[in-house]
């Protein structure tokens, strides 16, 4: 297997730092000789943070009220079964 | 053993990400709102169970994935095995490669074509299987370890529906940037 298959098999392993040392060492050497790598890596890495910034969405603002209430309402129970 | 009495100064902070996760299973705030609360009135009263010191972010999700598949999948659970077919590494970053004239920086800044909503609906679109472990490490950002725990897989199933589940989310990009014709179908 060439080094770069070898690196493109691994890229999310290597994205996402789940990979022994010694295998993101070797991948690591690779990308610093290969710009054809080190590019495509790097399209990776930009599109799963896009991926991760269009996740964010705000709960509405009462949800903690809602929540806490919740739980007061179960320990009132609770408590009265005792 | 953790103490039911100090459950919402521990969990309470994590009521947004769950929202947000929530949301995106659900696709709907009003049910995503209904399956945050089930789920800290699950945990609230399984809170005794839970071990201080292990990942109460991870146990939070855990309740929150069986709350949502027992309440909306149960009843259209697919096959476990959802089949992506074959696809080819590094899906996108190819096929914007052969537009015409792209270089290795517009490569780069053909990401910026895509916009949250299309996001969004790409993973959308991936069979529920897919679906989850890509939100749980794109979105939420959980180790493969936490994933396998929360959907209570093992880990290399968590890698190999993570490493398809990211190629149908770029193919279904490309497909999206196509209709919308920002670029060229490759025949």
């Amino acid at each position: 297997m060439s080094g770069c298959e070898h690196a493109v098999e691994y890229v999310y392993q290597y994205i996402d730092d789940e990979m022994t040392v010694t295998r993101r060492a070797r991948i690591t050497m690779h990308l610093k000789r290969c710009g054809k790598c080190t590019d495509a890596f790097e399209f990776e890495k930009r599109l799963r943070a896009k991926i991760a910034a269009s996740g964010k969405s705000q709960p509405p603002p009462e949800l903690f009220d809602h929540l806490r209430a919740l739980i007061d309402e179960e320990r009132t129970l609770g408590d009265s079964d005792r | 053993m953790a103490d039911q009495a100090t459950f919402e100064r521990d969990a309470m902070e994590f009521a947004p990400q769950l929202y947000s996760a929530a949301l995106r299973m659900t696709r709907n705030p009003t049910d995503a709102e209904d399956v945050v609360q089930e789920t800290y009135l699950k945990a609230y009263r399984a809170y005794d169970s839970f071990e201080e010191g292990t990942n109460l972010k991870a146990w939070l999700y855990r309740i929150l994935t069986n709350t949502y598949i027992n309440k909306y999948r149960r009843a259209q659970r697919r096959p476990n095995e959802v089949e992506l077919g074959e696809l080819q590494d590094l899906y996108l970053y190819k096929r914007i490669g052969e537009q015409s004239g792209a270089s290795i920086s517009a490569e780069n800044q053909a990401l910026d074509m895509f916009v949250d909503d299309d996001i969004i609906e790409a993973i959308e679109s991936l069979p529920e299987n897919f679906r989850l472990p890509v939100i749980y490490a794109d979105v939420e950002g959980f180790s493969y370890k936490e994933i396998a725990d929360i959907l209570d897989i093992p880990i290399g199933t968590v890698m190999s529906r993570l490493h398809r589940g990211r190629k149908a989310l770029q193919r279904k990009l490309w497909n999206l940037a196509v209709e919308h014709g920002l670029v060229e179908p490759t025949p």
